[in-house]
């Protein structure tokens, strides 16, 4: 939990709950795990305030709470993690995919779970379902069971997850519910149960829900909301109490994962090379774990059969891509074996590392120009170069390769390393090599997108708080106009309305929403490259331990 | 890495392996921090467009403001105002009325996140008034048992006259209208009952409490 992560996610929890869960989600992520009077006087606000901003994050999956560990007697400990709030980043990465997999009503779902936490199969379905009914025609509503359809889709390929249950987790002496027979000593608790390890994870409730989607009557505000209210009062038992949903962000990932790796292999071969790949990692979906090296072999018969009815390419032809795809330099795809006319897996550790490794040389690129970008790759591929191979390698200048190796060095991109000849470590007798590490690196550059992401959002909220007079009195008009156009005015009085903001006025504010656009567009971008950084770390981490 | 043991020439590394041929000189050393705002010599390439593109930002500023409407986004009550103005004491009431919209399941919560707040604005206001009430009795170490006991009656018999008509269906109307009479009937009470007094007791600020309840809910205006 680096400072930079810190600072990321207390912007992050600012703009989505406020500047209260703020101060408490980062005193937690400071500290570590904290007890309730803790965190009350670190914080300094009030109790209701700090108990309610707890309730906020557990109910978004940001915090675990858990026994105390000095036993059972102590009061319960809340812990934080970085990871999960650095996901909020990722939401409308999240939101499209739905759309783009299970349409309008698989993107409402995602983003009514996403905005709410946890919530029962009945509540989203009614709330999505009176969602699409207010953007369809008079008179069309949505029914709950094409919403109830569609939500069962998500779970049956795990978009969509149970939430654990707890055991006891309102008394103090709970034990936390591992998977696995618990010794009844009190130790500290290892890792939280993941929802994975409990048996009905993705088993989808028999639900008694019958009717469509209500309209929102556009009465005033007040009775709507006062309509809103009793809706939500309603205790009408659904058959599914008790069990919560959540999104399961890692089948995400493992999605948005196959989709970069079908999207570089069209970039470097060609659309039926990415079509191959996209079959085989489709097959292989059920059967590969979230954490494997590559992909089940799959005999090339297999992959043969499983192509999509558009592409009828003879069998001889289909061989080949392969062998051109297992040839490729970035090692993508790979044989496993001669049996079932070549069994073929795919690599997914190696093709994240190659992907993060493109990465850290588009970096270089952009930055450095493409002279130093060759430096770098030359050190890639050869580890360990003296100063005088560097230059003869790269075919560069000596005078400029070794300004461009000292910016690298001062960088922290390129390291330097010392080989002695002598045990006293002369300097007229050590050899000094350059090298580049990809995994340090990668990482280094991850805490810079993190920083990139953070400084985006800060220079974004400036610019609204430079402008917030502005802003508010362009909303007050809007509301006015919206008023006026729904009560019928003439136009003398819509235009008489809109001159209210003045010219120089109306450029300010174009150009301030054309800057806040720019930031948030931004901020979408690098958050495309912290996922592949980080997948990349992460692949390395489970392979090794 | 500058010459060092009187005035050598020797540099701690050795000057060939690492490139620099005789007579170059060194870069200049710094004097200052470097700018804040370095020139750069490679341009960033611009943004990728594109309708995906546009859309995920979209999706993300709409997400944004979908949040600050949702009962998750906390905000206090803000008690910084440059001028107390009369209209405060019925603004105020407005903001909390979001926090209690969401009914958390509250099996998934540990039990001392429990806050038994049926009505936020009223027990608030009751709660933190009583309180304050209390604590300033016993800064000032006056105890009259019989206030404090009719006070805690009454209050009690206001929540429970609460409790059992929130189980009403149309709870939501009559809780409103008797909001507005409570209040008023409660501020007269504790207002007046105070230390059997002529003068309305919020009036005398002794400071003691300067900050120190916590200023959601606010009635009253403070002098």
């Amino acid at each position: 939990m680096t400072a930079q992560e810190v600072r990321l996610c207390g912007l992050l929890l600012r703009e989505h709950f406020g500047e209260v869960v703020e101060k408490v989600g980062t005193q937690l992520l400071r500290s570590g795990a904290q007890n309730l009077r803790t965190i009350i006087h670190e914080t300094g606000l009030s109790v209701d305030l700090v108990k309610k901003s707890l309730m906020v994050l557990v109910q978004h999956g940001a915090c675990l709470f858990s026994s105390g560990r000095k036993g059972p007697g102590s009061p319960t400990e809340y812990r934080s993690g970085c990871d999960r709030i650095l996901r909020i980043l990722r939401y409308p990465r999240y939101i499209y995919t739905a759309k783009t997999l299970y349409g309008d009503t698989g993107e409402l779902i995602i983003e009514e779970l996403l905005q709410r936490g946890h919530m029962t199969m009945s509540g989203t379905v009614k709330t999505v379902a009176d969602r699409l009914t207010q953007n369809m025609e008079e008179g069309r509503s949505m029914d709950y069971s094409e919403v109830s359809s569609a939500f069962s889709k998500l779970v049956e390929t795990h978009f969509l997850q149970r939430c654990p249950p707890l055991a006891g987790a309102g008394t103090a002496d709970s034990t936390n519910p591992a998977p696995g027979a618990t010794p009844a000593t009190p130790s500290t608790p290892s890792a939280p149960p993941t929802p994975e390890s409990f048996p009905d994870c993705y088993k989808v409730p028999h639900m008694t829900l019958v009717g469509r989607g209500k309209r929102q009557l556009t009465a005033e505000d007040g009775e709507d909301q006062r309509n809103a209210k009793r809706q939500k009062m309603d205790p009408e038992a659904h058959g599914d109490e008790g069990i919560y949903w959540q999104v399961n962000f890692e089948r995400f990932h493992l999605h948005f994962r196959d989709q970069a790796i079908i999207s570089a292999v069209a970039n470097k071969l060609d659309q039926t090379s990415s079509e191959i790949v996209r079959t085989m990692l489709r097959m292989s979906e059920v059967t590969t774990s979230p954490a494997a090296t590559c992909t089940k072999p799959l005999s090339a018969n297999e992959i043969f059969r499983s192509l999509p009815a558009s592409y009828n390419i003879p069998r001889p032809i289909l061989d080949q891509y392969l062998t051109l795809l297992v040839d490729d330099p970035m090692e993508f795809v790979g044989k496993a074996g001669e049996s079932g006319g070549g069994m073929y897996v795919v690599n997914l550790h190696r093709a994240l590392a190659n992907l993060a490794r493109a990465t850290l040389e588009s970096v270089v690129q952009e930055r450095f120009g493409s002279r130093s970008a060759r430096i770098f790759r030359l050190l890639l591929r050869k580890r360990h170069l003296e100063q005088k191979q560097v230059e003869d390698f790269a075919m560069i200048p000596a005078k400029e390769a070794k300004d461009m190796l000292y910016t690298l060095l001062s960088q922290n991109l390129v390291q330097l390393q010392e080989i002695p000849k002598t045990p006293d470590y002369a300097p007229s007798r050590t050899f000094y090599l350059y090298t580049v590490n990809q995994l340090p690196t990668a990482r280094m550059l991850l805490q810079n997108c993190y920083k990139t992401v953070a400084n985006l959002i800060e220079r974004r909220l400036f610019e609204s708080k430079e402008s917030k007079r502005l802003l508010e009195k362009s909303q007050r008009i809007e509301a006015i106009l919206a008023s006026l156009q729904a009560s019928g005015a003439e136009p003398e009085q819509l235009t008489e309305v809109e001159e209210m903001i003045t010219a120089p006025e109306k450029q300010q504010l174009d150009g301030l929403r054309l800057h806040i656009n720019k930031l948030d567009s931004a901020e979408n971008q690098v958050d495309e490259t912290i996922f592949l950084l980080e997948s990349y770390v992460n692949s390395t981490a489970t392979s090794t331990s | 890495m500058a010459a060092r043991g009187r005035s050598r020439r020797t540099l701690s590394f050795s000057v060939d392996s690492v490139g620099i041929n005789r007579g170059e000189s060194l870069p200049p050393t710094l004097q200052q921090p470097t700018p804040v705002f370095p020139v750069m010599e490679q341009k960033p390439l611009p943004l990728t467009g594109g309708e995906e593109a546009e859309y995920l930002l979209a999706l993300k500023q709409d997400f944004r403001g979908a949040m600050r409407s949702l009962p998750c986004f906390i905000q206090p009550a803000a008690a910084l105002r440059d001028v107390e103005r009369y209209s405060d004491k019925y603004h105020s009431s407005e903001h909390t009325d979001g926090l209690m919209d969401w009914t958390p399941d509250w099996q998934r919560f540990p039990r001392e996140l429990r806050i038994h707040v049926k009505k936020p604005a009223r027990d608030g206001v009751s709660v933190t008034r009583s309180d304050a009430q209390l604590a300033q009795k016993k800064k000032k170490k006056k105890v009259r048992e019989k206030e404090e006991v009719l006070l805690k009656l009454e209050t009690l018999q206001k929540k429970e006259e609460q409790q059992s008509e929130e189980d009403d269906d149309n709870a939501e109307q009559k809780k409103k209208q008797e909001d507005d009479d409570a209040d008023g009937e409660e501020e007269y009470d504790e207002e007046e009952f105070e230390e059997e007094t002529d003068y309305i007791m919020s009036y005398f600020d002794n400071g003691e409490d300067f900050g120190g309840d916590s200023d959601d809910n606010m009635d009253e205006a403070i002098y």
